[in-house]
């Protein structure tokens, strides 16, 4: 059935170690995140054709790319992939309109110089047609890159951080020309970012990759609140990772209650997990309210936790507060308050203070050893 | 002014340059992109030539060619004269003495192409050869002319080389440095001078064009 | 033969290879029409300088000592038969080498009967040729220089006592037959130990003369026939030195067996009164 979809399975020891498998709908675009050295970039280059997984089946749009069982390998030639690569690769010794006519050899001679034009001015670019590589701006080479991608009328678009080598004005400026292109476009999408909010502003779905493993596939929301174990919840920069033990299940408050070294907490219901088993759980930092010191408490707080601030780094308009938590085995709970926030409550290292946890965001994982040490 | 020894001479350099303009481009492509091993060790015995002496490539090469040799009896079978003392003979030593002078600029020009630009014109959907005529050549041509013409240059120049392969056979083998040195022994001075002039003159063009050519690969490079 | 097919297919295959050079040239601006002017110089350029199919011009080698003399004579060969011969002037013993090795020389003027014989007896030539000259030496020195010049040697023998020479030049005895001969006259004259380390080789007799001439050496030994030519007329003084003895410098001359008609000829030519004559000129004693 030829949907359009997009379907990767790879795997190799050797080299650079892979083992991921992902789709992609038509029109969704699906980020690829990780670390440095996750095997990003080299998925990619899989499915574009430019490196052969040891094992593995690419196919897209019902057609098969790749198939190692069935020695089916096709050149990046015979696919039909648009690719943004990092550093855009334009062609230096062409112009604007060079460059993406380049990609145009499918469609008749006569037709070419028309579309190309249309490209470029769909991507902003018009009136710039004759202009070098070397005479253009990040911003507009990154232009000139996506229009050539989609010169060739791929069935899927491939974007190696292509807003990694531009300022944060610029980056904005293609994330909103990005978003507005998508509405025309009816192939997957497949970015590759090493940056959290790029992909949780852009993907529909994101997929945590780890030394060339899929760790995780989903909305961006439910993947950095809802990490599958501690090593995602790393991986997405959730701080706040700890042990815990479950104590038991309460349908009727949908609450699942939970022994934090000694401090009961209430989290979001989670009965796959059976009473007295070990866990590791997290909690966003959005989802801690720091107590107001003026008032004191009134016992009506959600899992109020108490202890003595051990760090304080005012960045900008937010400050990270660490807080040494009373009780439970001196864990240390990150939250953020704005600036103003923690002046006014006199925050400062040493301090006694509190907060509470909301009981929906305290999200439950299978503890796994080699990868929930560390948890707090 | 011996106006046969000079043709002779271009004869030679533009043979070698039209052959090793092929040659020199698949090796130095080979040597600029492809891993394999000894590859240090291909590029090391490519250079030799710029480092032995005339007198020892010569021996070998004349070695190689020989009425005795393998080769030189094999050619000698199929073209009815000996490959040494000969223009056939002069010209595959000159193929072999000029290879570091075609291949090392033509390899350093496809290096310079930016690691990401063929594989982007793969994804374009251009074949290889497209790839080729439309991509690497334009963004490696003042690289390439370069190395057409130092070996151009060098072969009008080379003599050690050309006495101990060629002989000196008026017409096939005397090349204009040979003819120098033909004259200067039959104290013939003012026809001496004369043919090291113009010698001097078309080395001194050569060397410019290929100078020139080589800084005005710069406009690309942002 | 194969090589007229040979030439002729290397020259449509380079024919056609630089009309894809130039059509790809034309149809790319201004650069590449330059690039397509150089295509077509450099087809021209490589099918210049061809040597003429079928004309039977033959090679002739000949020992340096020959310089100015055949030149002469083969100008009056061809005011005679109207034919050319080519000729190439060097060491004989470094021609006998290229001979053996396959050179293509049609006709061999040697300044030593023993390379003669050995080509003669490693078949190459058909007999052992003829003796066409018997060469003689002679002692040069160059203006301003402080040898004074006798065929006994004996201005030499005073300038090597007292330092005044520095330098004398020869041929190199190894392969060339008046490098040879000029060692005998040196040991001869008592001279050799004493002037060997001060000695500069000629690659060929002619080369030592230039060395001689050119006031880099205080003197030399080199052919009479150079002594006398007008190129080194002026340019100092000379002296005849008595035959070599006892190897004089029987010069052989002799035909490979594949020379042609042209070759044959010339072999004749060179036995004549007329080219003996010249010979004598040039201070070459003809048998």
């Amino acid at each position: 059935m030829d949907d359009g979809r997009l379907s990767v399975q790879v795997a190799q020891k050797v080299l650079i170690p892979l083992d991921a498998a992902f789709e992609c709908g038509p029109g969704e675009l699906l980020a690829l995140t990780g670390p440095s050295g996750s095997g990003k970039s080299t998925l990619l280059r899989c499915v574009a054709g430019l490196e052969r997984p040891a094992r593995g089946r690419i196919a897209c749009a019902g057609r098969v790319w790749l198939d190692t069982r069935r020695r089916v390998n096709a050149s990046p030639q015979q696919r039909s992939v648009g690719l943004v690569f990092q550093q855009y690769a334009l062609f230096p010794h062409l112009t604007a309109l060079g460059n993406v006519t380049a990609a145009l050899g499918h469609r008749p001679r006569e037709t070419r110089n028309a579309r190309a034009r249309e490209l470029l001015a769909s991507v902003h670019l018009a009136g710039l047609e004759e202009r070098r590589p070397a005479q253009l701006s990040g911003g507009q080479q990154q232009r000139v890159a996506m229009a050539r991608a989609l010169a060739r009328d791929p069935q899927v678009l491939l974007l190696d951080e292509p807003f990694a080598a531009v300022d944060r004005v610029t980056r904005q400026k293609l994330h909103r020309e990005l978003a507005e292109l998508r509405r025309t476009l009816a192939m997957p999408i497949v970015l590759v970012t090493h940056d959290l909010d790029e992909a949780a502003m852009l993907a529909d779905r994101m997929c945590i990759l780890h030394r060339g493993r899929t760790l995780q596939i989903g909305p961006p929301h439910e993947v950095m609140t809802r990490p599958a174990d501690a090593l995602v919840a790393r991986l997405v920069d959730l701080r706040n990772v700890f042990e815990g033990v479950v104590r038991g299940h309460d349908a009727a408050t949908q609450r699942t209650v939970l022994d934090w070294h000694g401090v009961t907490l209430d989290a979001a219901h989670a009965p796959s997990f059976a009473p007295g088993a070990r866990v590791a759980w997290t909690i966003p930092m959005s989802a801690i309210v720091l107590h107001r010191r003026d008032r004191p408490s009134r016992g009506e707080h959600e899992n109020p936790v108490h202890g003595t601030v051990q760090e304080c780094l005012a960045l900008g308009d937010d400050t990270t507060i660490g807080l040494r938590v009373a009780g439970a085995r001196d864990a240390l709970l990150t939250l953020r308050v704005p600036t103003h926030v923690a002046r006014r409550n006199g925050i400062a290292v040493g301090v006694p203070a509190g907060a509470s946890l909301l009981a929906e965001a305290i999200h439950l994982m299978p503890w796994r050893d080699a990868v929930s040490e560390g948890a707090g | 002014m011996d106006w046969q020894a000079l043709a002779l001479s271009l004869k030679l350099a533009a043979w070698t340059v039209a052959l090793l303009l092929p040659v020199g481009i698949v090796v130095a492509r080979a040597l600029a992109w492809r891993r394999f091993a000894g590859r240090r060790l291909a590029e090391a015995a490519l250079a030799l030539p710029l480092v032995l002496p005339p007198t020892v490539l010569g021996y070998y090469l004349l070695s190689a060619f020989g009425a005795r040799a393998p080769l030189g009896r094999a050619f000698e079978a199929l073209a009815g004269h000996p490959l040494a003392f000969s223009f056939a003979g002069l010209l595959a030593a000159s193929l072999v003495f000029n290879l570091p002078f075609a291949v090392q600029p033509m390899q350093r020009a496809f290096e310079a192409i930016p690691a990401d630009v063929r594989p982007a014109a793969a994804c374009c959907g251009m074949s290889p050869w497209r790839i080729f005529t439309r991509i690497e050549l334009p963004l490696a041509w003042p690289g390439v002319l370069s190395a057409l013409v130092l070996t151009f240059a060098h072969t009008l120049g080379e003599f050690g080389v050309v006495l101990m392969v060629g002989g000196n056979i008026p017409g096939e083998t005397r090349t204009i440095a040979i003819a120098i040195y033909d004259r200067v022994q039959a104290f013939d001075a003012s026809a001496a001078g004369l043919m090291a002039a113009v010698l001097l003159a078309l080395s001194l063009a050569a060397i410019a064009i290929a100078y020139s050519t080589a800084t005005r690969a710069e406009p690309y490079r942002g | 033969m194969h090589a007229p097919a040979a030439v002729a297919s290397t020259r449509c295959g380079f024919a056609g290879y630089s009309a894809v050079v130039i059509y790809e040239g034309i149809r790319r601006p201004v650069r590449s029409r330059r690039a397509a002017l150089a295509a077509a110089l450099a087809y021209a350029a490589l099918t210049a300088a061809a040597p003429v199919p079928g004309a039977d011009v033959p090679n002739v080698a000949a020992a340096s000592d020959l310089q100015f003399a055949l030149p002469a004579i083969a100008a009056a060969f061809k005011r005679a038969s109207g034919r050319d011969v080519r000729l190439s002037f060097g060491s004989s013993g470094n021609f006998r080498r290229q001979i053996g090795q396959g050179a293509p020389f049609e006709l061999f003027l040697s300044a030593d009967a023993s390379y003669v014989e050995s080509l003669a007896r490693e078949r190459w030539s058909a007999d052992d040729g003829v003796v066409y000259a018997i060469g003689r030496l002679a002692l040069f020195v160059p203006q301003g220089s402080p040898i004074e010049p006798d065929p006994e040697l004996r201005g030499v023998a005073a300038a090597l006592a007292d330092g005044r020479l520095r330098k004398f030049a020869i041929a190199n005895p190894e392969h060339a037959p008046y490098g040879r001969a000029a060692r005998q006259v040196l040991m001869r004259a008592g001279l050799w130990a004493a002037i060997e380390p001060r000695l500069v080789l000629g690659e060929n007799i002619s080369q030592a003369a230039q060395f001689a001439v050119g006031g880099a050496a205080q003197g030399g030994i080199v052919a009479y026939s150079l002594a006398r030519s007008p190129a080194l007329a002026g340019r100092g003084r000379y002296v005849l030195l008595p035959a070599a003895d006892p190897d004089p410098l029987v010069q052989r001359m002799v035909l490979a067996k594949r020379a042609g008609a042209t070759a044959r000829a010339f072999y004749e030519f060179l036995q004549q009164p007329a080219a003996r004559a010249i010979l004598g000129r040039h201070g070459f004693q003809v048998p």
